[in-house]
């Protein structure tokens, strides 16, 4: 960070402060990435973004007001906070406004976070999107789609209550998906700080072997079934749950966990967690978006919530403490973690004597997110499970259920944790295999 | 902006590219969120940047940024154009169909400029808002609302000499409601969005449709039955017209998917290149997607290729008449280009979207659709959606229901169930009503996602003997 550049930030503060600001919040990010895109095995484009943001939130009186600044430069900077006094007369008081975290705080280093090899990446991208598409024609798969994705961030964080604190890190996301026919496919991702943490080649092989096992599909039929769930699958519904836990959803209504706390929420195996730590995570982050440093958080302890998820001032509204989750409207998910059994995904499977094998899901949407009624629909690779073996392929099925009732009935998890994240999974989900009984299956017809 | 977008087109030819678009966008816009009758933080916004996508030896490259330096911009094209050398062996020999030079400056008119409307007034619309369910809040515990607008001023600049201005205004109001009566809960979540000044609350009537809409679900949740699972003649009203024409015709009608472009993640589609002229539905039956629909979501009058944005007839009289496409889309199967290129800012690539999607009305009175209905159901408006990624398998719960009985809507009925098969479903429909109605919707699609503004709509339609669960 510039020396000028901290100084504008200060600045900016203090010009706040003058005119009336009790909290301010200064947030300057910047952040390169690349992309590669790829179908039908052939690159279809290349990416390069270069972009900053710098973020101003105030509070007045609870009035509260946040923007962006499109410069960092004094004369820009003054037109914005003059823009800020007239705008802010406007506002009305947010009665549930409870200031934002006290600092200085001492912040921890988290391992593997930083990665020069991805920083310094330059036609490597190139070679593993290649290498990955000889694997699947190895496979003898023709058609594969995918991307392959780096990032290099920095964050500067100023608060008005004695925050002043810089965070930098990369990101490396690998896609993959093998289309072997089109009704049989395969799809596996990697995300991860470091690039030798991201395994091509076993997402690659992965993706392959789903989409050579789910030749020629038949229909499947509706009905209950116990459904062992791949990682890339239930870490869609986890990502769900997570989002369900920020306690400014549980308010305003988009969540299944509401005057759930000390209750069961999920089956007695089960312990979940946000993981705003995780080494190696792409949802880690040394500090929040108020400046308090990361932590693990139980959300669900032996299938009982313990709490939600919090920044200072919904803490404070559900008397308890922050838990480093802000977001500054909405507390925010990081990573999220549920806790690992002692069966590999073959064994898992040798428990099911009429079963699904569900290896990604999408479009998962909600009827009544209070109730936790939603639907989502399997994709790739579905496989029907008898007495303990994967039997055959199958096509065409919707999971039709509770968000709830499935995790209530969870009733083992794998030892194969991945970290996750994906189109519909942002949030990224730490998730072995997950095996749930009785799950609602239907069908178009 | 217009210096810099020619100065990144003077560059790209420096390096050898073939073609180059820039695309240089300056927006500014507010937002203003009201939960449980409380204002959340109010935000104000402007921003700038720009776009360059590149061909070099049929290779495409983009790059985004809003360090808008000259050096920066050189810096970022002459590394994406060195790294599509290094691709080349790799890559996809892409070909843009020729295209005539447009030169054109367009903006949507406004009466109340969105910028000029106070934060003020737009809090207090939320408030009003919140204090017109007053008489049943207690039934509504949880109440969430937000506005937001836009002014977004656009220029494309192409190599070959194409240069389009244009400013458009965007509203958006969202709304959840969650309604309690017993032990039971439904909710109502739901968008309304223009492109327009602010002279378009005076139509919406927010205060007037959230009452009637509620006190609707209200009485569902009170007298509702549950569905008798069985086939059922369905009229479903505009809303639901609308969420059917965009996942089922809409989106299986993109070029880009039905080449495997978007592959990976929003997948493909069951339409191929050469289904063209074979039958979908019945004679009754158009769909068309027109971006120049004047005030609407999707609005625009020139794509982000700087290509005219035709008026695209996807099913004629039931017949699979026409694809969306880009230039690449429409040179690699060969057809006419349409104008379908949409990104949703400078930080993202130009793909093949929708604009306002929806079935053509036809002469019958909805009235009459009902009326000719033995046994059957009529769905308002609609909850949980979703269809499988080749957009054959799509599930439609209905929010506000009615069963038919013996011509007439009789009873309110709970979460009726469309889970059908898109052909199925399409050779289903018998007749469309006379009336039309647009509603706003965000479309996902691309890497990274892109949100972008869309409507999807018609008039009422009627499908016979279809499971209802």
């Amino acid at each position: 960070m510039k020396d000028e550049t901290k100084g504008l930030c200060n600045y900016t503060l203090k010009e706040l402060k003058k005119n009336g600001a009790e909290d301010v919040i200064i947030s300057l990010e910047t952040c390169t990435t690349s992309q590669i895109k790829f179908s039908n095995s052939r690159i279809v484009s290349m990416f390069q973004w270069d972009l900053k943001n710098a973020g101003i939130f105030a509070s007045f009186s609870k009035r509260l007001v946040s923007t962006v600044l499109k410069e960092v430069s004094k004369k820009h900077i003054d037109e914005t906070i003059s823009k800020i006094n007239k705008f802010i007369n406007f506002c009305k008081e947010n009665n549930d406004y409870n200031g934002i975290a006290k600092g200085p705080f001492r912040y921890r280093r988290i391992k593997k976070t930083h990665d020069e090899k991805i920083e310094n990446l330059e036609d490597e991208g190139i070679d593993i999107v290649k290498q990955s598409i000889d694997i699947a024609k190895r496979k003898g798969i023709e058609k594969t789609a995918g991307l392959f994705e780096t990032s290099s961030h920095k964050t500067f964080l100023l608060t008005s209550n004695d925050v002043e604190a810089l965070d930098t890190g990369t990101e490396a996301q690998f896609s993959f998906r093998a289309l072997k026919t089109k009704d049989s496919s395969g799809h596996f991702t990697s995300s991860a700080r470091m690039l030798n943490n991201v395994d091509f080649e076993s997402v690659c092989e992965e993706a392959c072997e789903i989409a050579n096992k789910s030749l020629n599909p038949g229909d499947g039929k509706q009905g209950k079934y116990d459904v062992l769930f791949h990682p890339m699958a239930f870490a869609n519904l986890l990502d769900s749950f997570g989002n369900a836990a920020s306690a400014f959803h549980v308010e305003s209504g988009m969540s299944c966990l509401k005057d759930k706390i000390g209750k069961k929420v999920a089956s007695s195996n089960v312990c979940i967690y946000d993981y705003g730590n995780l080494k190696n995570s792409p949802g880690t982050a040394t500090f929040d978006a108020e400046g308090v440093p990361t932590r693990k958080t139980t959300m669900v302890k032996d299938g009982i919530l313990k709490g939600y998820l919090h920044n200072t001032s919904t803490a404070k509204r559900f008397k308890t403490k922050t838990t480093a989750n802000a977001g500054l409207i909405a507390p925010q998910p990081t990573t999220i973690a549920i806790s690992e059994g002692k069966f590999d995904k073959e064994g898992l499977i040798g428990r099911i004597k009429k079963g699904i094998y569900v290896t990604n899901i999408w479009y998962t949407r909600f009827n009544n997110y209070t109730t936790g009624d939603f639907s989502t629909i399997p994709r790739d690779g579905i496989f029907l499970i008898e007495n303990g073996k994967i039997k055959k392929p199958i096509k065409n099925i919707r999971i039709s259920d509770n968000l709830l009732r499935m995790m209530q009935n969870i009733s083992g998890t794998g030892n194969d944790s991945r970290i996750i994240q994906n189109w519909e999974t942002e949030v990224p989900v730490l998730c072995p295999h997950v095996f749930v009984t009785g799950v609602n299956i239907t069908k178009s017809i | 902006m217009n210096d810099i977008g020619n100065f990144a087109i003077k560059i790209a030819e420096q390096f050898g590219c073939s073609y180059a678009e820039a695309r240089t966008e300056s927006s500014e816009g507010n937002a203003f969120i009201l939960k449980n009758g409380n204002p959340e933080v109010s935000g104000f916004e402007a921003s700038e940047g720009i776009a360059v996508r590149l061909l070099k030896n049929k290779n495409l490259t983009f790059v985004s940024t809003n360090k808008l330096e000259k050096e920066n911009i050189k810096w970022l094209i002459r590394k994406a154009v060195r790294r599509l050398d290094s691709s080349s062996r790799l890559s996809e020999k892409i070909e843009l169909k020729n295209e005539r030079v447009n030169k054109k400056n367009y903006k949507v008119r406004q009466k109340i400029n969105v910028l000029d409307f106070s934060p003020k007034e737009k809090l207090d619309l939320l408030l009003e808002v919140e204090k017109s369910l007053d008489e049943i809040k207690k039934n509504i515990p949880a109440r969430y609302f937000s506005i937001a607008d836009s002014l977004t001023k656009k220029e494309i600049i192409t190599s070959e000499g194409t240069m389009i201005t244009s400013e458009i205004p965007r509203i958006n109001f969202v709304y959840v409601l969650t309604m309690v009566n017993s032990q039971k809960s439904a909710q109502r979540y739901w968008q309304l969005g223009a492109s327009s000044g602010m002279e378009i609350l005076n139509k919406w009537k927010l205060e007037k449709k959230l009452k009637e809409e509620s006190a609707a679900l209200l009485r569902n949740l009170r007298q509702g039955r549950k569905t008798r699972p069985g086939a059922y003649d369905v009229v479903v009203a505009p809303e639901v017209a609308g969420i059917i024409a965009h996942e089922s015709c809409g989106h299986p009608y993109e070029a880009d998917r039905i080449l495997g472009r978007e592959a990976a993640q929003a997948g493909e589609s069951f339409v191929k290149k050469d289904d063209i002229g074979n039958e979908m539905s019945s004679k009754n039956v158009s769909v068309v997607d027109y971006p120049a629909m004047e005030g609407s979501y999707g609005f625009y009058l020139y794509d982000d290729e700087g290509v005219l944005g035709k008026k695209k007839y996807l099913v004629k009289n039931g017949i699979m008449n026409e694809f969306l496409h880009n230039r690449e889309t429409s040179a690699a199967m060969r057809m006419a280009n349409n104008g379908s290129s949409r990104a949703t800012s400078y930080e993202r690539e130009a793909i093949v979207r929708m604009s306002n999607t929806f079935f053509v009305p036809g002469k019958t009175k909805e009235e009459e659709l009902i009326s000719e209905v033995k046994r059957g159901i009529y769905i308002k408006n609609f909850t949980e959606w979703n269809i499988d990624d080749k957009r054959l398998n799509q599930k439609y719960v209905g929010s506000e229901a009615y069963i038919i009985e013996n011509g007439e809507i009789t009873h309110p009925v709970i979460n009726p169930t469309i889970e059908i098969d898109t052909i199925r479903l399409y050779a289903s429909i018998d007749n469309v009503a006379d009336n039309f109605e647009l509603h706003a919707a965000t479309c996902g699609k691309g890497e990274p996602m892109q949100g972008i503004p869309v409507t999807m709509g018609g008039p009422s339609i009627r499908l016979r003997r279809i499971k209802i669960t």
